[in-house]
């Protein structure tokens, strides 16, 4: 029987007796009797791993664990070794262990990756609580790493993309997005011009291990508004593996003819541990099923460096570094003068300005936007019990959008804004002897916001300083089968915003703003049965308004409306209860069922009025920002059913309604409900060609009904169903895996318009797209 | 080694106190030199007499106070050339912004469109860019019967002039961004 890949095939009848362990050499003449066991259990579901194989690169020789995960290795060296393990369906996971003593090396694999929630997670590192959360693992990150961050989110239920054409989308948690949404990048609250529907998050979601989404209501150890949710993008530590590792990533995709590469290397240097990684992304036009997206290329380049380094058992210290730069075009025939313009835009068998050919060259409109962020932090442990935390982030965002302009004028900025932003928190934690915690802390952020005067017009937003304090304290228990969490969080905004009047003579005003904001959140885990779990939360929390709520002034093209802000603005207040449900049954079947209820007190929302302003282009409708009391309630459904090891059937519902209960009118921009279902086989690792998979999914978006003929400039589109493919398969080469995959998206070539994406007035969605994945890990 | 750590604290620390301790500077204001305020059509009638003058002036630009304008009234059967200017008064002197779209007369046209369905007078452009395409910064107006009408007068950035009836001042097919749409009260009596 050569090769260790058919060993466990035979340990199904016995568990141990028949450990094909086979040390031929190593075990001569040196100290080999130390074991290393443990457990394999799923992410997602907490069930042991059955029969996984575990297999150590050095002897090459492995063992199969039991029926209940367990797994032993004995008559180990003290030496070095990397173990592997894997299981069907799972992408391999590598230990590097330098063993001294017998250890134990419990192991959680992602099995189902579509029921992992952070509660499960991070149950040790108590980030989360009883919050409601979904997410996103590595493998899956780098399988779609053409793709931007908010379009991976867009996977789980309950979380959709707000979208610019095909190049620019930003993620919306059950409705709400924006100003509302909070994005941790490394626990940094990106900071940028957030408030843009169509200024994407600038991140790359390569560097990351995963992403989860928070939707529940009280997320309050961060800074920002989590009033709609939050979304984390988190790098993994880098482990103390002294070898160097990475990964190289390579894909092709058909629309566009994009090429996306990454690459990420690390190693547990001496000095300090490292990774650095890096992506480029070059796309030319998009396509829609019948003609070219005229000017929708990208680039994007993006590198980022981690560096961990632990000076005691007590003491480690962690730097991040990352730069983002994106260059985005703007689909040619969205671009419009005034509302006459719209009108004729709108409609058309085909935008105007489409030309014949495919091109990646990119004109105005168009945006360029560059991203620093810069993170130190320092973790002091001073006993079993007591921990402190100290963090500093720091983050420059330059955002310069080009328009078509008159005498030579298109290569200056038409909007040309530096954001400087500074965070500093401390962070402290208590584990008390009777299984519950503390963590508290106290933060600060200021944040500098200039327009750039090159761009000849005056800004739309204005030049501003803000200044947040903020303390907080959650409390965590832990009983039998039961957990509890309460949290309470204050806030105090300085904002001091500097304008330049509309009116003739131009003067500078200056305005100041103080906001207190307090949330308050409850959350409640329960275990009914063994296999029936319950998770109740409820918060209070309060967001200030930002500045482009108080400030807009003047045009926003996309829409032809003059946008205007509105200082007496008061803080909005939400009370969200989120009640989820895990059940499964029988290890084959599992449900994940969420219902939601958000009521939102002084909503800020923008309000078309029945005035319009008369301008040397025409007249345009004028929109203020006005408040309002707003109910959005909801559910999102996952079942996931396992009938034999090597299928899987999956399918997800999300519902949601959103209204406005003063003026009784439905909200605009909801999210129309949708229905995912996919249909995956998983093939039996061979001698060489492991993780072997194809899957058939489709996915049927319902047309937003509620919604008045009087709220949009066109009545929602019709709903739509996309098919997708993929399949995928790993080759073990001699010191590296190699991964191929292929993944297929709208294959009917449906013509559809999506009505969250916002050029959909003018254009149809992408056409069919095929993606080829190359991947090298070693 | 470690207090030299310790000292990279001082780094950030640095940064936002620097960063905090005075107010935000006055912001620069910026020059508006692409800016359209003024639009003048002045139609002077041929073999003399004297010229009529509509205006619409925009001095604060988009928003703030709303503009000013200026109809006329003409002379029916009456041929009048016309000449559109436009300036940026906020810049002392006025600038002339018809010079930039003179510059650049192929990616320019101007469309004029009249309400009244029966009026009977002649509209042609005066003038051509390199291609042999109107722009319309010169016209001839011919005002036929007594009526009154409105006229929305129209500059478009980068219209198709090849497409059909553009040449001819039809905008349907046009395509392109509006730059100026403003529409005056013209009386002919």
């Amino acid at each position: 029987m050569p090769g260790g890949a058919h060993f466990y095939m035979s340990s199904f009848r016995t568990f141990f007796l028949f450990p094909f362990f086979l040390f031929p050499l190593l075990g001569i003449g040196q100290n080999c009797t130390l074991k290393i066991q443990g457990k394999l259990t799923d992410e997602g579901t907490g069930i042991p791993m059955a029969y996984a194989t575990v297999y150590v690169e050095e002897v090459q020789a492995g063992v199969a664990a039991d029926s209940s995960g367990n797994y032993s290795i004995p008559n180990l060296c003290a030496s070095s070794y990397h173990i592997q393990y894997r299981h069907i369906g799972c992408e391999a996971k590598t230990i590097f262990v330098d063993l001294r003593k017998d250890t134990t090396i419990n192991v959680r694999m992602h099995h189902h990756d579509e029921l992992v929630d952070e509660v499960v997670i991070h149950e040790a590192h108590d980030d989360h609580g009883a919050q409601a959360s979904v997410s996103i693992q590595k493998e899956q990150i780098s399988e779609i790493a053409n793709k931007d961050l908010s379009e991976m989110l867009e996977s789980m239920t309950g979380v959709s993309a707000i979208k610019t054409g095909a190049g620019i989308s930003k993620p919306v948690i059950h409705g709400l997005s924006g100003n509302r949404v909070t994005i941790l990048n490394n626990g940094i609250a990106q900071s940028g011009q957030q408030w843009g529907n169509d200024h994407a998050p600038e991140i790359d979601p390569y560097v990351a291990d995963h992403l989860s989404v928070i939707k529940g209501a009280g997320a309050l150890a961060y800074m920002g508004s989590s009033l709609g949710g939050v979304v984390l993008v988190e790098p993994a530590d880098i482990g103390n593996d002294p070898h160097l590792h990475g990964d190289v990533n390579y894909i092709f995709q058909t629309n566009g003819l994009g090429h996306t590469v990454n690459a990420k290397l690390e190693k547990h240097d001496k000095w300090a541990a490292w990774r650095i990684s890096g992506t480029a992304k070059v796309f030319g036009d998009h396509t829609a099923p019948s003609y070219y997206l005229t000017n929708t290329g990208k680039r994007e380049f993006n590198g980022a460096l981690q560096l961990e380094k632990k000076f005691s058992s007590k003491w480690n210290m962690k730097l991040y570094y990352s730069e983002f730069f994106t260059e985005i075009g703007v689909l040619r025939g969205s671009h419009i003068g005034n509302l006459t313009d719209l009108e004729q835009a709108i409609g058309r068998d085909e935008p105007f300005f489409t030309e014949d050919h495919f091109s990646y060259s990119i004109n105005a409109p168009k945006q360029q936007v560059q991203h620093h962020l810069l993170k130190l932090e320092s973790n002091h442990i001073f006993n079993e019990h007591q921990s402190l935390h100290i963090r500093y982030g720091g983050q420059l965002n330059n955002r310069k959008e080009f328009d078509i302009r008159r005498g030579e004028r298109t290569d200056i900025p038409a909007l040309s804004l530096s954001q400087w932003d500074q965070f500093g928190e401390v962070l402290y934690r208590h584990f008390f002897d009777h299984g519950s915690r503390l963590k508290t802390g106290a933060q600060f952020k200021f944040v500098d916001n200039t327009n750039n005067p090159e761009t000849g017009i005056l800004p739309l937003i204005p030049d501003y300083r803000s200044y947040q304090t903020a303390a907080f304290a959650i409390y965590q228990k832990e009983e039998k089968r039961a957990f509890y969490e309460f949290g309470a969080r204050y806030d105090f905004t300085h904002l001091q915003a500097v304008t330049i009047s509309s009116s003739l003579p131009r003067k500078i005003e200056r305005f100041d703003h103080n906001f207190h904001n307090y949330s308050l959140s409850a959350g409640f885990r329960y275990e009914l049965l063994r296999n029936l779990k319950l998770n109740f939360d409820a918060g209070h929390v309060l967001r200030s308004p930002q500045v482009n709520e108080l400030y807009s002034q003047g045009l926003h093209q996309g829409v032809a409306g003059i946008e205007e802000g509105n200082r007496n603005l008061k803080n909005e207040r939400s009370i969200k209860t989120v009640l989820s449900l895990d059940w499964n049954v029988k290890n084959k079947l599992f449900v994940q069922a969420l219902g939601y209820y958000q009521y939102i007190k002084n909503f800020i929302y923008l309000q078309p009025e029945d005035e319009f302003r008369l301008t040397i282009r025409g007249a345009f409708p004028l929109f203020t920002y006005n408040q309002t009391d707003a109910t959005i309630a909801g559910a999102d459904l996952l079942v996931s059913y396992e009938p034999i090891e090597s299928i899987r059937l999956l399918a997800k519902y999300s519902f949601l309604q959103g209204d406005d209960i003063s003026n009784e009118q439905p909200l605009v921009y909801m999210p129309s409900n949708n229905l995912f279902g996919s249909f995956s086989y998983s093939i039996k690792d061979g001698e060489k060609r492991k993780n072997t998979s194809v899957s058939v999914n489709g996915r049927y978006v319902f047309k937003q009904t509620n919604l008045n003929a009087d709220q949009d400039l066109l009545p929602p589109p019709n709903g739509y169903f996309l098919l997708g493919a993929s399949a995928g398969m790993s080759f073990k080469l001699k010191k590296a895996t190699l991964r191929l995959s292929l993944n297929g998206e709208n294959l009917l070539n449906t013509r559809y318009r999506d009505y969250l994406n916002r050029q959909r007035y003018f254009a149809d969605d992408l056409g069919w797209n095929l993606s080829v994945r190359t991947n090298v890990t070693f | 080694m470690k207090n030299t750590l310790k000292l990279l604290w001082a780094l950030p620390l640095f940064a936002i106190i620097s960063l905090t301790s005075c107010d935000k500077n006055d912001p620069e204001i910026p020059n508006e030199e692409e800016l359209i305020t003024t639009l003048i059509y002045t139609l002077t009638p041929e073999g003399g007499g004297n010229a009529v003058e509509f205006r619409f002036t925009d001095l604060d630009g988009d928003g703030g106070d709303a503009p000013v304008i200026t109809n006329g009234t003409l002379a029916a059967n009456t041929t009048y050339s016309g000449v559109i200017t436009l300036l940026n008064e906020t810049e002392t002197p006025a600038e002339v912004i018809s010079e930039e779209v003179e510059e650049e007369a192929e990616e320019h046209q101007f469309f004029y469109q009249f309400s009244n369905q029966s009026f009977s007078g002649g509209f042609d452009y005066a003038d051509a860019d390199g291609n042999g395409n109107p722009v319309g910064l010169l016209t001839t107006f011919a005002t036929g019967t007594p009526l009154t009408t409105m006229l929305t007068i129209t500059l478009r950035h980068e219209p198709n002039k090849t497409a059909s009836g553009v040449s001819d001042g039809d905008i349907t097919n046009a395509g392109g961004e509006t730059d100026i749409e403003v529409t005056f009260d013209v009386t002919i009596q």
